[in-house]
């Protein structure tokens, strides 16, 4: 079971990495296509999907 | 001097639409030309046009003097500048100067220059982002003529600045007049009148009337002389001796007349107490009226 | 030359502070580092969930690497382009409409070092995406089961790669002719859709950029047919090309149809 979860660490510390980039790029953009706090949860919650709906759909950057 | 630009039977036509209807007129280097008229003229378009960004449906566009891609020696700032906003102020004006064939040293070494010159010293390396829209315009500005064009075009460069932002761009403008030619459109005519050499007028995509600001003014003046007195009775009592058409309005009469001479000897045959005495000449504003009616 | 790698530049740092350089990446990665994982595991995951009928075997520990690495690729393969068009439809389109094109259309740019700049920053964050996801996918593999040997995983990326080109200049070709949801739903339906369709048809025919993906993943266990690999090739770095100056003229015919 230990080293499954080794194996399975990489895959989770990959996860946290997207979510807490798009967590900080969602705070530092000025303009998002639709409310941050509804980006929020969608990148918290929505697993690995989230943060890449977010990066494609929620930026609006010019 | 010499002409710089000629511009002839220039139309513009969007499908059956008729944008810009069959004008004529010519650009004379060093001087500053205020294209004027209400929204919706067609003065973007024009403008458009000489950038090289549309394409006339008919008519030309020649430049005296410029040898090769004409847009090497145009400079345009549009009416709503766009820059992408996460370049910082000298990265895209770098990246302006060497598409415009600079080399990377002078481009660096220019565009510092400009961003001092339009007053944006302080924001070199800030994103552009977080400018505000008088910088933005600046930044607009210093893009224009970082390759030192001959020709400066500027669509409406102060309308959506504030009276202070204003000032500082028209100073810019103005800065600017002894090395380019600049053609500039505009709906405020206040701005107009304070640099111009030539006026063009446009209404509903045609030339309606252009010449230098003098003889423009010279042909809506009004014939009228105005005089005020300190007494209304005087007044009352000028308009009733005098041979002139004359019209009183409280302790004012307007007289429909442009000969001053007669107008100060029937004054002096009464001993009247007189404030002001004075040959009425048209606003910009007015004459714009007046033309917008044609 | 000098244009393409100022504007080139300008895509760069669009790519690194739009962040595309780091999640399309991480993302890429994740897809390929997963399906190892899961079937290396999944008798362990089911059994720790706890509902296993007794003596039922998945018969994946018996898995190869082979086998393991066709089943990512078939999972990375359904991703891979979405992602790709979703993130560079608006490469070209989206500057027409948000006024930038004007302040760059009035200088004197060729159309085509514009559109090799957008083509080429474009290329570059897919294929360096496309690359490490499959590296990490053989890493894991590798680990987890048996060797598989160098080149095949080499041949399979190259051939990968190449079908990575053709999505993304589909994509920015599409963008340079039409606006950002047309180039969108276009490019989805050349590189996705006609992919499924080629999966479920395309027994009929053996050349076509569509089999990329399948022929990728034979040079892990014998080798794509010779004649039939090697067309598909040859037919697919055509139609870049042809794309290429497609999207050339269309971005400097689209030049009218700016936002000043």
């Amino acid at each position: 079971m230990s080293s499954l979860l080794l194996m399975l660490l990489p895959i989770i510390i990959i996860q946290f990495i997207l979510m807490i980039v798009a967590l900080i790029d969602l705070v530092k953009i000025p303009q998002t296509n639709g409310p941050k706090w509804l980006w929020a949860i969608v990148i918290v919650f929505a697993n690995i999907l989230g943060p890449i709906i977010y990066f494609i759909f929620g930026r609006k950057q010019v | 001097m010499s002409q710089l630009l000629k511009v002839s039977a220039l139309q513009k036509n969007y499908g059956q639409h008729e944008v810009i209807k069959n004008i004529s007129f010519e650009l004379i280097q060093g001087t500053a030309t205020a294209l004027i008229g209400p929204n919706g003229a067609g003065k973007t378009t024009i403008l458009s046009m000489l950038a090289g960004l549309l394409k006339p449906t008919n008519g030309q566009i020649q430049f005296d003097g410029i040898a090769g891609d004409p847009r090497d020696a145009i400079g345009f700032l549009p009416q709503y500048p766009q820059f992408n906003t996460w370049l910082t102020a000298s990265e895209f004006l770098i990246m302006a100067a060497r598409l415009s064939g600079l080399t990377a040293q002078t481009a660096k070494e220019e565009s510092e220059k400009m961003l001092q010159f339009v007053g944006l010293k302080d924001a070199v390396n800030k994103k552009i982002g977080t400018f505000s829209g008088g910088m933005k315009q600046r930044l607009g500005l210093a893009q224009a003529i970082i390759h030192k064009p001959k020709l400066l075009l500027l669509d409406e460069p102060v309308s959506a600045l504030d009276p202070a932002g204003r000032l500082d761009m028209m100073n810019l403008m103005k800065s600017l007049q002894q090395e380019m030619t600049i053609l500039y459109s505009t709906h405020i005519l206040n701005d107009a009148e304070q640099m111009t050499d030539q006026l063009l007028f446009l209404k509903a995509g045609k030339l309606v009337e252009q010449g230098s600001l003098q003889d423009v003014k010279a042909k809506y003046e009004h014939r009228q002389i105005v005089v005020e007195f300190k007494v209304v009775e005087e007044a009352a009592q000028f308009v009733v001796n005098s041979t002139l058409s004359a019209e009183q309005q409280g302790n004012i009469v307007i007289l429909q007349t442009d000969d001053m001479q007669q107008v100060i000897q029937e004054l002096a045959k009464e001993t009247f107490e007189i404030r002001k005495v004075e040959q009425q000449s048209a606003s910009l504003e007015e004459i714009f009226m007046k033309v917008a009616k044609l | 030359m000098i244009q393409w790698r100022v504007l080139l530049q300008k895509e760069w740092r669009d790519h690194v502070r739009s962040l595309k350089i780091l999640w399309i990446p991480l993302v890429f990665v994740l897809y390929g580092v997963m399906q190892p994982v899961t079937l290396y595991y999944m008798e362990d995951i089911m059994k720790a969930v706890g509902n296993m009928p007794e003596g039922f075997d998945m018969g994946i520990a018996d898995m190869t690497s082979v086998e393991v690495i066709s089943s990512t690729v078939g999972q990375f393969h359904l991703i891979v382009s979405l992602i790709i068009v979703l993130s560079f439809m608006g490469i070209i389109s989206k500057e027409r409409k948000n006024r930038t094109a004007a302040l760059l259309y009035v200088r004197p740019i060729s159309f085509a070092s514009y559109y090799f700049s957008k083509w080429s920053g474009a290329t570059i964050v897919a294929l360096f995406s496309t690359i490490i996801g499959l590296l990490a996918s053989y890493y894991y593999t590798v680990i987890l089961y048996n060797e598989v040997e160098v080149w095949r995983i080499a041949a399979l990326i190259g051939t990968y790669s190449l079908w990575v080109l053709f999505v993304v200049t589909v994509t920015v070709t599409a963008s340079a002719l039409f606006s950002t949801g047309v180039a969108g739903t276009l490019a989805i339906l050349l590189t996705y859709f006609l992919q499924l369709i080629d999966s479920i048809i395309g027994q009929f025919w053996t050349v076509s950029p569509w089999k990329l993906g399948t022929y990728a993943v034979t040079w892990l266990g014998s080798k794509p047919d010779s004649s039939d690999f090697w067309l598909s090739v040859v037919v697919t770095v055509v139609a870049i090309i042809v794309l290429m100056l497609v999207g050339v003229f269309g971005a400097r015919k689209n030049m009218e149809n700016i936002k000043i």
